[in-house]
């Protein structure tokens, strides 16, 4: 996301290209008045930009802020400004930050904070939050929001998936399923209603269907793209995608998002037929397991690669799969389309955990890169202010290693924006000690 | 059950001490005992399908020594003291458990809870964070899956009657609760915080049959007390999710204060809303947890500020001004979201009506009371 203190040395040109995207996206929020258009406070991955987009609602993407707060070292005094204000360190750090951001905003009535990160994020117009799986901070945060923007309206959706339950047979499992489509599609119905009434326009179903099918063909692409890191050398790795996702996360639903990864998609084929990797001398291919990374210190994936360890695949931020694979049961409600895309999007790995008994979907997913992606090792950073991607990462870690055998792994400790938590030398000794494991058992297996 | 060896308070002291005792006990006597998490166990599916709903408690004087080697650090500690004593077998007498989604500590470690405590049976109740009339429509799908789940396990038909009947006991129960809440208004207060602390712990280990019969008993050996002079003192009002342990009410009142009522998820929380005995027995249920518990991890969704701190708060006033609190202190947990993020607006909800608010973030844990000590002392002698 983000602009990095160091550019990486073998970076696409794809990824070098993103800060001028995230920028823009900021840029388009503090403008947005000028062009007459409604700006909201959007989280990401909630699954409700297709929405916005139809309705010329900007998004201003509040973990986007923080997180280009971060990589340019510069969230600390914001962080300061919420923890002054008693909201505890110990909270999401993207959350925090903005929210801090906002209270001085609102000190300095309404002008923004000077030296604000590429000229800020706009102030809203509403704020479209969610209740669901991914985690609390999507509705709590908007309501601390509201206590410093008070006449900011709130929109809050109910987006659930069902849990991982390996009593269920197929068939108990499907009723349950259709039950959360129903009321995800009920909930997305609900948002069209709170965008209806504050921006006092009537929803363009018509344009919201050509909306939902250019998102479809943008996974579609995107996991096309990203599945050409297959390749040996790849020629793409997690430290890239950290940017590569910004599209993605942020622009999805636009001709942009789409044309990027097209773009992306003919660099990564190029330098596949040059033979060209990421690394010097690729020796150690990784999974990159769970957890989002420090968005300060994204020059630990080049340390990463000048040891000859790449990553050619991830989970973080790699929220789509082909639309064929997930089987959506056909639709003429694109609404309800976006439901079962959403739903399916979660549950589409308890297949295989369920035919492997002791096993979990987050594993499942996990295998299937190790597999597909011929890794060796999977590298997981645990962040402290966010449960949501970083509790469960040592469960993961145990029956990965119970289901599949004794595979290195590396659980890396931080933060995603408070850089106090981080400790260079330290992570570069816990990096160095992995690779020596790797290393020792590629001896080992050598013929 | 009878009251051995004394009082009622005696006997309530006696469970609080003995977490679990009574349950031990039943199931040693053949009942089947569930557990389950935080205030929004679904108490009266369980009492009607036949089982004791157990509320699981962590342990603030014991150090976490297994539990970390499965659930992160990040973990709010409630969550994790839970688990550390599950995994040392402190619960061995469970039958299962249940898990509702309050929140990401508790979401993001269910496979955890599933997997690796190994019970007979496990459930995760997806409750909703919204309130709205789509999630309230889920709500009650997600009781009707759990409670076609509860049947297929313990063999019960729970029928509409008997979730009626579940539904006026567990009403019943709460009604005698507040009674004895009632009995704090006084100054001074009939009952100390700490004595009120150890019958709400009691009760949650009882079927709800015994905990009226206790709480009842209570509340006539308390009315006997003879109301000594006319002091006054700081009367004191502790919010927070699971406050289950007699450590920081002692420190209130040893400090000089009475405390007098509390909105956490053990007490006025869980016991001030009641389920619709007049409704369908599942429309009342979901109502009740979805929409009359206010807990911070239940949200409206398109409200104007005032309208949502309304909602969220407006229930601390009245029991500001019905209990006559002089000061509150609000304790959230550290790594806990859904509280954390409230703590600037609730905390101007109620200064902005005249009332003094302590704000602590702590750890569930007695290893850092000195500090909680220090701080609620220089409070009180703040708003003396
Ligand atoms: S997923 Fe984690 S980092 Fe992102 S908003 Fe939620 S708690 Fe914060
Ligand atoms: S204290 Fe907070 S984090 Fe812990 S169980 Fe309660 S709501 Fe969840």
């Amino acid at each position: 996301m983000a602009e990095q203190r160091k550019a990486r040395q073998l970076a696409t040109e794809a990824a070098v290209k993103v800060p001028k995207i995230a920028r823009a996206n900021l840029v388009a929020t503090v403008k947005a008045k000028e062009e007459g258009k409604k700006v909201a406070y959007a989280f990401i991955d909630s699954g409700q930009e297709e929405i916005m987009r139809a309705m010329d609602i900007v998004p201003a993407w509040v973990e986007s802020f923080s997180g280009i707060c971060s990589a340019k070292r510069d969230a600390e005094k914001y962080l300061q400004k919420a923890e002054a204000d008693n909201l505890s360190r110990s909270l999401c750090t993207y959350a925090t930050c903005n929210l801090g951001f906002d209270m001085w905003r609102q000190e300095l009535e309404g002008e923004m904070p000077p030296g604000a990160p590429w000229g800020g994020l706009g102030k809203p117009d509403m704020i479209i939050g969610s209740g669901q799986q991914l985690c609390d901070p999507r509705f709590k945060w908007p309501q601390a929001t509201q206590f410093y923007l008070r006449d900011v309206p709130m929109f809050l959706a109910g987006l659930y998936y069902p849990p991982w339950d390996p009593t269920l047979d197929e068939k108990e499992f499907k009723e349950q399923e259709k039950i959360y489509v129903n009321y995800t599609a009920a909930e997305y119905r609900e948002q069209v209603r709170f965008c209806e009434k504050y921006t006092g326009k009537k929803m363009d179903w018509d344009r919201f269907e050509q909306i939902v099918d250019l998102t479809d063909r943008t996974w579609d692409l995107f996991v096309d793209t990203y599945e050409l890191r297959k390749a040996v050398p790849t020629p793409m790795d997690t430290g890239d995608a950290m940017n590569t996702m910004v599209p993605f996360a942020f622009n999805l639903a636009t001709q942009e998002a789409y044309d990027f990864y097209l773009a992306l998609n003919a660099e990564l084929k190029q330098k596949i037929a040059e033979g060209k990797g990421v690394a010097e001398h690729e020796t150690y291919r990784l999974v990159w397991g769970a957890g989002l990374p420090s968005w300060f210190a994204l020059s630990d994936f080049q340390y990463f690669n000048d040891k000859g360890a790449v990553f050619p695949v991830e989970i973080t931020y790699r929220n789509a799969e082909k639309i064929e694979r997930l089987e959506l049961p056909k639709t003429s409600d694109p609404i309800e389309h976006c439901a079962w895309r959403r739903v399916k999007f979660w549950t589409h790995w308890y297949e295989k955990a369920r035919k492997r008994p002791g096993s979990l979907p987050k594993v499942e997913r996990i295998i299937e890169y190790l597999e597909g992606y011929g890794c060796v090792g999977v590298v997981f950073h645990s962040a402290f202010s966010c449960r949501s991607w970083h509790a469960g990462i040592v469960q993961q870690a145990q029956v990965l290693r119970k289901m599949y055998g004794d595979i290195p792994v590396l659980i890396m400790e931080g933060d995603i924006v408070d850089i106090s938590a981080y400790n260079e030398v330290d992570t570069h000794n816990r990096i160095d000690a992995f690779i020596e494991t790797l290393e020792a058992r590629r001896i080992q297996k050598r013929p | 059950m009878t009251e051995q060896n004394g009082s009622a308070l005696a006997l309530a002291e006696k469970y609080y001490t003995q977490y679990g005792l009574r349950a031990r006990e039943l199931k040693a006597a053949g009942r089947k005992i569930i557990g389950y998490l935080t205030a929004m166990g679904p108490v009266e599916i369980l009492t009607a399908a036949g089982v004791v709903p157990f509320r699981l408690k962590g342990n603030v004087a014991e150090a976490i020594t297994r539990g970390d080697a499965y659930m992160e650090t990040i973990v709010c500690p409630f969550v994790r003291s839970v688990f550390d004593a599950a995994v040392k077998g402190k619960f061995d007498f469970l039958d299962g458990l249940i898990l509702p989604h309050q929140c990401d500590s508790i979401d993001r470690t269910s496979d955890i809870w599933n997997y690796d405590l190994t019970l007979p049976y496990f459930h995760f109740l997806n409750v909703p964070h919204m309130t709205d009339d789509p999630s309230f429509e889920f709500m009650k799908e997600i009781l009707r899956i759990f409670i076609s789940s509860l049947e297929k396990v313990t063999g019960a038909n729970i029928t509409s009657e008997a979730l009626a009947g579940a539904i006026q006991a567990h009403n019943d129960n709460r009604r005698l609760i507040r009674e004895l809440y009632a009995l704090r208004k006084s100054n001074p207060p009939l009952i100390s915080g700490t004595e009120m602390m150890k019958v709400l712990v009691a009760i949650m280990s009882l079927p709800v049959d015994e905990s009226s019969a206790l709480v009842e008993s209570v509340i006539r050996d308390v009315k006997q007390r003879e109301v000594a002079g006319n002091g006054r003192r700081q009367r004191i009002m502790l919010i927070g999710d699971q406050i289950d342990d007699v450590a920081v009410t002692e420190i209130i009142e040893a400090a000089g204060a009475w405390l007098v009522m509390d909105d956490i998820s053990i007490g006025a929380k869980m016991h001030w809303a009641d389920a619709d005995a007049s409704a369908e027995p599942v429309h009342a249920i979901a109502e009740r947890i979805l929409r009359k518990l206010k807990l911070p991890t239940l949200a409206e969704s398109g409200t104007t500020y005032n309208e949502s701190v309304d909602s969220r708060f407006g229930h601390l006033r009245r029991h500001i001004d019905e209990f006559n609190v002089d000061g509150v202190i609000h304790i959230v947990y550290k790594y806990c979201d859904p509280y954390g993020f409230e703590v600037p607006a609730l905390k101007n909800f109620i200064e902005s009506n005249g009332t003094p608010v302590l704000y602590l973030e702590d750890e569930y844990s007695t290893s850092a009371l000195g500090r909680v000590k220090t701080r609620i002392e220089a409070f009180l002698e703040m708003i003396a």
